[in-house]
């Protein structure tokens, strides 16, 4: 087990460039999940680390050795893909033990290591299968297996759920969750999925376009959202986001959008005066409030537009001031499309960022 | 879906004429074989034999065919292992390592694989006497192996394209080399594939008349097509045993097939469905 460290690195095709000075680090048995829309690059970085894919310059490390030069089967490395990649003309059992075999271990290690892999992940009616005799998830466990038999210092996954159904992919995620906690050891896990990557990430990276746009727990990354597209990506329904302008000044916070006009007071004074035309007023649904908050907060009022109904939750589209905001709310049956309504959004939930950068407001409102 | 009875009488009917057309020359040459010297210059002539095998006899011991056919078994079986043995790492590299020019080099083959025989039936006799290669079981390998290889880099190259790279990277990552991961991984799946460019191969090299005429003039090292058409001497056209050594060549080839039938059949009709 061990962690491993990225030093800028860098990766084109061509003239493309997929990846920009990637530079990250994890500790051991830390769970990362690399997560962006398609063609961020982010399944290119994990085959760089994989040794699949050379970077065009820069630096991996695994486990306190610069990994670079060697081959993937010198890496000490195993890898879930997405499309499982189980060896159709080998059983379950002798998939398993291809890896161990290839490392001449001995046949009492390689039975033993298989007979552990096969209770943790519970394949052991599957053992003497070929993979097209299994289902979706059971070639999904297989392909894990077989990567936990060779027990390397790091696990990589690419989009491994991607194939699953909706609700095989919410089991499969639970167990994921599991054989890290139970194996404590070092696992990257590459998704577009950011429900995926919320709950099993410790440490979530954030890519678009090659770069690293934020590095963070689930929690920073959500609450604190270092710009409008990580705000948009994280959370479901995605965060409302308002473009206008904005100025700081002393205790004044002034926002316009259109008619949306927003002025509040903060309890801090802010030195130096900010102003822009690229701003971005971002509000997450489940902070839009209907009853009366007892904080400091901004009241919108407006109608309803749509309410969809999720049995425990109230998805309430509604439109204020000309700008159409998502909530969710508590279930209320009496509200009516064209409603009037009246929101209520808590001070310190608002985000605010000025040219693509957010302005820390927390630090103004305590 | 079942068609109308009328539609399936006619598609009957059809198939029926295509089988019998393209195997009444074989039939009639069965039948031959198993006739008498009598029955064969009878006129009108007659068609059921009686069951000789006189024929037979007189082909395998009187004509050496047995000459012929080990000549024939040495020379398809080296093409064919020779041929497998290229054609796989280059069908390989063609389909998975990222190479300039690689369409050419594809479009190439073809061309080779195009080309007259006669075109190149001189230079290939010239180099043949240069290095010593006339008369030789080798020698005529070479052009053969020459000749089958763009087939059957084109078929393997078409199977291992189809392949799923990520086996491939999960083989590397499980602890291969890239040889590794080709023989351990790659070739198995490739396996339909494999059988049928050898079977390909074998059937040419087998059937192949032409060069094997031009290059082996001692009887000793002639092969199958050959040694049959030389058969008849100056003033004698034995049908007979022409008839009875044909069958016996073509044996092989269909017991092959039929032995290979299920990889042949997945292996040409792969790359039109995808599975």
């Amino acid at each position: 087990m061990a962690g491993f460290t990225l030093t800028q690195l860098c990766k084109s095709f061509g003239h493309t460039m997929v990846l920009n000075e990637i530079s990250l680090e994890a500790s051991d048995g830390e769970f990362v999940v690399l997560l962006g829309p398609s063609g961020c690059g982010k399944s290119t970085l994990l085959r760089i680390i994989a040794g699949l894919e050379a970077q065009s310059s820069g630096s991996v490390n695994i486990g306190n050795r610069v990994v670079d030069s060697l081959p993937p089967r010198d890496r000490d490395i195993a890898m879930v893909f997405q499309q499982y990649a189980l060896y159709p003309h080998l059983t379950v059992r002798e998939n398993l033990a291809f890896g161990l075999k290839m490392r001449k271990e001995s046949t009492a290690v390689i039975e033993k290591r298989i007979g552990d892999a096969a209770e943790l992940l519970e394949i052991h009616e599957l053992l003497d299968r070929k993979p097209k005799e299994l289902s979706g998830g059971q070639r999904q466990r297989v392909a894990m297996g077989r990567a936990i038999v060779r027990k390397p210092k790091l696990f990589l996954f690419d989009e491994p759920l991607s194939n699953l159904d909706a609700r095989l992919r919410a089991s499969m995620r639970v167990e994921l969750k599991k054989l890290h906690q139970r194996l404590g050891v070092t696992m990257v896990y590459v998704t577009h999925d950011q429900i995926e990557a919320m709950t099993l990430g410790e440490k979530i990276v954030v890519m678009d376009q090659g770069h690293i746009l934020q590095i963070g727990t689930p929690d920073q990354i959500y609450h604190h959202p270092i710009n409008p597209f990580v705000a948009a990506f994280i959370g479901n329904p995605p965060m409302n986001l308002i473009e206008g302008s904005v100025h700081l000044e002393g205790q004044y916070l002034e926002f316009h959008a259109g008619d949306f006009a927003l002025r509040l007071e903060t309890h801090a004074h802010i030195e130096t005066a900010i102003h822009s035309d690229s701003a971005v007023l971002g509000i997450r649904p489940e902070d839009i409030k209907l009853d009366i908050p007892s904080e400091p907060h901004l009241t919108l009022s407006g109608f309803i537009d749509v309410v969809e109904n999720l049995g425990g939750d109230h998805i309430v589209y509604l439109i204020s001031q000309e700008q159409h905001l998502t909530a969710r709310t508590t279930p209320n049956s009496r509200r009516r499309a064209e409603d009037p309504i009246t929101a209520y959004v808590p001070l310190q939930k608002l985000h605010v960022f000025v040219n693509q950068v957010r302005i820390p407001l927390e630090l103004y409102y305590h | 879906m079942t068609k109308p009875l009328p539609e399936r009488l006619m598609l009957l009917v059809g198939i029926v004429f295509a089988v019998l057309g393209s195997l009444l020359p074989f039939i009639w040459f069965v039948l031959t074989s198993l006739k008498s010297q009598i029955q064969v210059e009878a006129i009108p002539p007659t068609w059921w034999p009686d069951g000789s095998l006189e024929f037979y006899y007189s082909a395998l011991f009187d004509h050496e065919l047995f000459n012929y056919i080990w000549n024939s078994v040495i020379v398809a079986s080296a093409t064919t292992i020779i041929a497998l043995v290229i054609a796989t790492p280059a069908a390989y590299a063609l389909a998975r390592i990222r190479l300039a020019g690689k369409v050419w080099v594809l479009g190439g083959l073809l061309c080779v694989a195009m080309f007259p025989q006669i075109v190149i039936a001189g230079p290939v006799w010239q180099i043949l006497e240069r290095i010593g290669g006339l008369n030789t079981h080798w020698g005529l390998v070479l052009p053969y192996v020459t000749l089958t290889l763009p087939l059957a880099v084109w078929i393997l190259a078409t199977f291992f394209k189809e392949l799923p790279v990520e086996l491939e990277e999960a083989a590397q990552i499980d602890g291969c080399t890239t040889w590794q991961a080709l023989y351990k991984v790659m070739l198995p799946l490739a396996a339909p594939g494999i059988f049928t460019a050898a079977i390909l191969t074998f059937i040419y090299a087998w059937n192949e008349f032409f060069f094997a005429l031009l290059i082996l003039t001692d009887p000793a090292k002639q092969t199958l097509p050959v040694g049959i058409a030389l058969f008849q001497g100056e003033f004698t056209m034995p049908w007979g045993e022409i008839a009875a050594a044909s069958v016996l060549a073509t044996l092989p080839l269909i017991l092959l097939v039929l032995l290979f039938q299920r990889g042949i059949i997945s292996g040409l009709s792969s790359g039109a469905v995808k599975g």
